[in-house]
């Protein structure tokens, strides 16, 4: 969920605290990647151990997503849900259709893990237009 | 889902997050509830109900009916 402003529960203050410490680990992560941190890695054991580091901030999110779900009341459950499906079913459909244009038009590659920075970003378009849970 | 919950807590110089409050809930679901941005479960419904001392259709309108 997209909380625009002051958290207000005791559910938002620990979805914001919670969000903010998965998403730094996530993005602590990407910078090392970008700055060549891990480039002595590529191709050992090691590489894998990385790969699946990676992930931990992404079902940390999750488990953080279902905590604020669980803590909240039945109208902000409703339209979290829609927000959360409404941006992954979005980014799941444009990362399939690149996919195919990758294979078929030639389009140019994109890696896999943009799709997590992907669904932020649509999340943040989507949630200031879903504001019903009917 | 047309309700009477704005003129209920208006009426008794309520705000949103005292009712919210009072029913367990956000401040941001009484304004979806009142705004007709979120039908109530049955269980909120009937604890609206207890709040107001009113039969729940005396609040919220039955759509079928």
């Amino acid at each position: 969920m997209l909380i625009i402003g002051r958290p207000t529960t005791s559910a938002q203050k620990k979805y914001v605290i919670r969000t903010a410490a998965f998403m730094g680990g996530y993005a602590a992560i990407m910078v090392a990647v970008i700055f060549g941190a891990f480039d002595d890695i590529q191709g050992t054991p090691a590489a894998w151990g990385l790969a699946l580091t990676v992930t931990a901030p992404i079902v940390g999110q999750i488990w953080t997503t279902l905590a604020m779900m669980r803590e909240s009341d039945e109208f902000v459950r409703a339209v979290m849900a829609k927000q959360f499906i409404l941006a992954a079913g979005v980014a799941m459909a444009l990362f399939t259709g690149w996919g195919f244009a990758e294979s078929f038009a030639a389009a140019p590659h994109a890696e896999g893990w943009l799709i997590y920075p992907l669904f932020w970003g649509l999340l943040c378009l989507i949630a200031p237009f879903v504001k019903s849970s009917n | 889902m047309k309700n009477r919950l704005k003129l209920l807590r208006t009426e008794r110089g309520w705000t949103q997050e005292q009712l919210g409050q009072a029913l367990g809930v956000s401040r941001q679901a009484v304004n979806a509830l009142e705004t007709e941005k979120h039908d109530p479960s049955l269980d909120l419904a009937y604890r609206t109900a207890v709040l107001f001392a009113r039969p729940v259709e005396e609040i919220f309108e039955n759509p079928h009916g």
